[in-house]
């Protein structure tokens, strides 16, 4: 049977926004390292599920999006035995892989946490946007390098809350990703998130906000270390990928409600709550509605 | 060809000449840097044809008119003209839909000097991709029975036309014809035809698949439309493609259009099934017109009771990329060590390119997806340098 040779990849997005970790940590819930811990348990498994499954970690800060693993480099040269996986067994009779694996996200991680930032760089959200589109570009890159099918998956791990101003690099992101084929999917730590909510209702991918943040890593071992293409066989996932309430509503341009009936612009597409003779946006005039027109001679009649 | 005007020579005669000249031997004897370098510069062509600064007809209303007639019997096009069209019609659907989601789009086949609706306009875009391969499937198996007579390009024109004439002003019209044959076989004069065309400002495109055609030249020239002779397959699919982005708009008005944003209803929390009017199928859950409470299982479409044009955000926001289009990257030539690519980490050998924002460097790969597909550039989301105003906030 000449099967056609189909490779997974698995690219983690990791929120290490400083603000909430920070908050978390004072309030005593919750520590980073252990949940980077529970991650590193994960993607171990996530490796350990086929000898090709293919695997990158980016951490997402507020001003920076870094790789943890693979290890890149400035220059752009990764040793391919850094990568490769080998049967080699490291000093503590650990699978070499999953040693270097380790080694590399915990340096990474450390030499991220050492270089701090600025004041001015600290903010409540992360810049998730932008480490998703450096995921497509790479997953773009794979997918020209690698023969075979690639079925690629990124999976954001998501503390911080929404930023508004990432809207629409989030939307082209998604848009991007549906033309790719990448699920995206979401494991929400802090609150719900309307555009990862939108993203995985749209990519087909499991949107989850962890109810108990102690068994963190079950919930990562139950639901995100299955491809996307076998949840469908598990009624607890197929059933949990389904959406549920997704408010795909829009919100207008000029007051920033939410509108169920709305008035569109014809040129730009901005969205408003009333009429408006002339576009805000692309001050485009326009002609008045039927309506418009007869109210005025209803009034003239009488007088 | 597209482009031409009409006393100059054909680019194709132009094309042809010493096409060798442009692959330079380096040292080595190879030509490998100079076969990389034309790819390059063909890559480079294909993102630069971007638009600023022109208002685009965002709604279109397009009617594709497919010759069916015996001419599209030939097999110049492999395994023959009909077969080819219809494929390539499916991957344009699909793109077209893609890039204007809140556009419609419908299919007129002319034969045996008559012409019909394959497929009624509408929004729904998986049901043009099924009429179209069933279609495709019986033209195969048929082996090209039903393709016969000659083509009545006046008969299809007036056929869309009559439906065009009835969309708002302030939608782009536009009928994209694909000409097989080159003769048609016309019940009156074609003149006024096109003259009545102009006059209701629809847009005619005329793709032939054989030969320059007077009266299709003559067509699209009087209503503002493109016309090109394929030169090969991978020629129809550029043309094909030519249609794919929102035209530049030809009817000066513009107004405020009334739409529905619906929510969703899943079929767990209904529980009911009620008729989605769409499809006239009892379902379960879907999306409930704000303004009559009509159900429908997909969007966008038109709400048969009330009228009401029914989408989502999402919707809109995949036409945002038009309007705010990423500014080219500068391109500089490297030599020697340099940094890698900023997104995807790959060496870069040849040349990088740099985004004016936030300064950092992209491979030409990434440059070609970051442009074509994402339209969004990983270093200005990073360091927040956006250049988009933050628009449809949550």
């Amino acid at each position: 049977m000449a099967e056609e040779l189909e490779r997974q990849l698995l690219v983690v997005i990791f929120d290490v926004n400083p603000v909430w970790w920070g908050i978390k940590s004072l309030q005593g819930q919750a520590q980073i390292t252990k949940y980077l811990d529970c991650l590193r348990v994960f993607v171990n498994s996530y490796l350990l599920l086929h000898f090709d499954n293919h695997l990158a970690i980016i951490a997402s800060h507020s001003t920076k999006s870094v790789f943890l693993y693979p290890p890149m480099k400035e220059t752009g040269v990764i040793e391919p035995e850094e990568t490769a996986p080998t049967d080699k067994v490291g000093n503590d009779r650990r699978y070499g892989h999953f040693a270097r694996v380790d080694n590399t996200v915990t340096d990474k991680f450390k030499e991220l946490m050492r270089e701090g930032c600025e004041e001015s760089d600290i903010r409540r959200d992360s810049v998730i946007a932008g480490s998703m589109a450096t995921a497509l570009c790479c997953i773009h890159r794979m997918q020209n390098e690698l023969p075979g099918k690639l079925n690629s998956r990124i999976l954001v791990i998501k503390a911080a809350d929404d930023a508004a101003s990432q809207y629409m690099s989030f939307m082209n992101i998604i848009f991007a990703a549906q033309k790719e084929r990448v699920v995206i999917d979401a494991c929400i730590l802090g609150h719900n998130s309307g555009l990862l909510q939108q993203a995985c209702d749209m990519t087909n991918g499991l949107y989850l906000q962890i109810p108990n943040q102690d068994v963190f890593l079950q919930y990562l071992l139950t639901a995100f270390l299955t491809e996307a293409e076998l949840r469908k066989h598990s009624i607890v996932l197929s059933q949990s990928t389904r959406p549920r309430e997704v408010d795909y509503r829009a919100a207008c341009f000029c007051h920033r409600s939410l509108v169920d009936i709305g008035f569109v612009c014809s040129v730009c597409l901005s969205i408003f709550c009333q009429f408006s003779p002339i576009c805000s946006t692309c001050e485009t005039a326009f002609k008045p509605p039927p309506m418009a027109a007869k109210t005025r001679k209803k009034r003239k009649t009488p007088a | 060809m597209e482009d031409q005007s009409e006393d100059t020579a054909y680019r194709w005669e132009g094309d042809y000449e010493k096409t060798w000249e442009v692959l330079q031997e380096d040292e080595s004897g190879s030509i490998q840097a100079s076969i990389e370098a034309e790819i390059n510069k063909a890559k480079k062509r294909r993102l630069q044809q971007s638009r600023r600064n022109v208002r685009l007809g965002m709604m279109r209303h397009l009617y594709v008119v497919v010759d069916l007639s015996q001419a599209m019997c030939d097999q110049d096009l492999k395994p023959n003209r009909a077969v080819a069209v219809l494929k390539a019609l499916e991957i344009f659907a699909q793109n077209y839909a893609d890039q204007n989601p809140i556009s419609q789009l419908g299919f007129i086949s002319t034969s045996a000097k008559r012409s019909e609706v394959i497929s009624e306009m509408s929004g729904a875009f998986q049901r043009h991709l099924k009429v179209l391969q069933d279609l495709g499937a019986n033209i195969i198996t048929t082996n090209a029975k039903n393709c016969t007579g000659e083509p009545s390009l006046q008969n299809a024109l007036q056929l869309g036309a009559s439906s065009l004439k009835h969309m708002p002003s302030h939608t782009s019209k536009e009928m994209l014809i694909i000409m097989g044959s080159l003769t048609t076989c016309d019940p009156g004069c074609i003149q006024d035809t096109i003259s009545e065309l102009s006059k209701q400002s629809i847009r005619c495109s005329v793709i032939g698949l054989s030969a320059e055609v007077h009266i299709c030249k003559h067509l699209a020239k009087s209503t503002k439309g493109s016309y090109g002779v394929i030169i090969d397959e991978g020629h129809f699919a550029t043309l094909l493609n030519e249609h794919v982005p929102p035209p530049v708009e030809i009817s000066p008005e513009s107004s405020l259009i009334k739409m529905g944003f619906p929510h969703h209803v899943s079929p767990m929390e209904s529980g009911k099934i009620s008729l989605c009017m769409s499809r006239n199928k009892f379902t379960a859950g879907g999306y409930f017109c704000p303004q009559c409470q009509a159900k429908y299982s997909e969007l966008p479409v038109q709400c048969v009771i009330c009228s009401l044009t029914l989408v989502s955000a999402p919707h809109l926001a995949r036409s945002y990329h038009h309007f705010f289009p990423l500014p080219q990257f500068n391109e500089r030539k490297v030599s020697g060590p340099t940094k890698a690519c900023y997104a995807c980490y790959k060496p870069i050998t040849t040349a990088e390119y740099i985004c004016a924002k936030c300064k950092v460097q992209y491979c030409m790969d990434c440059n070609a997806f970051i442009h074509e597909i994402l339209h969004s550039c990983p270093g200005c989301d990073i360091s927040r340098t956006q250049f988009i105003p933050s628009s449809n906030g949550l």
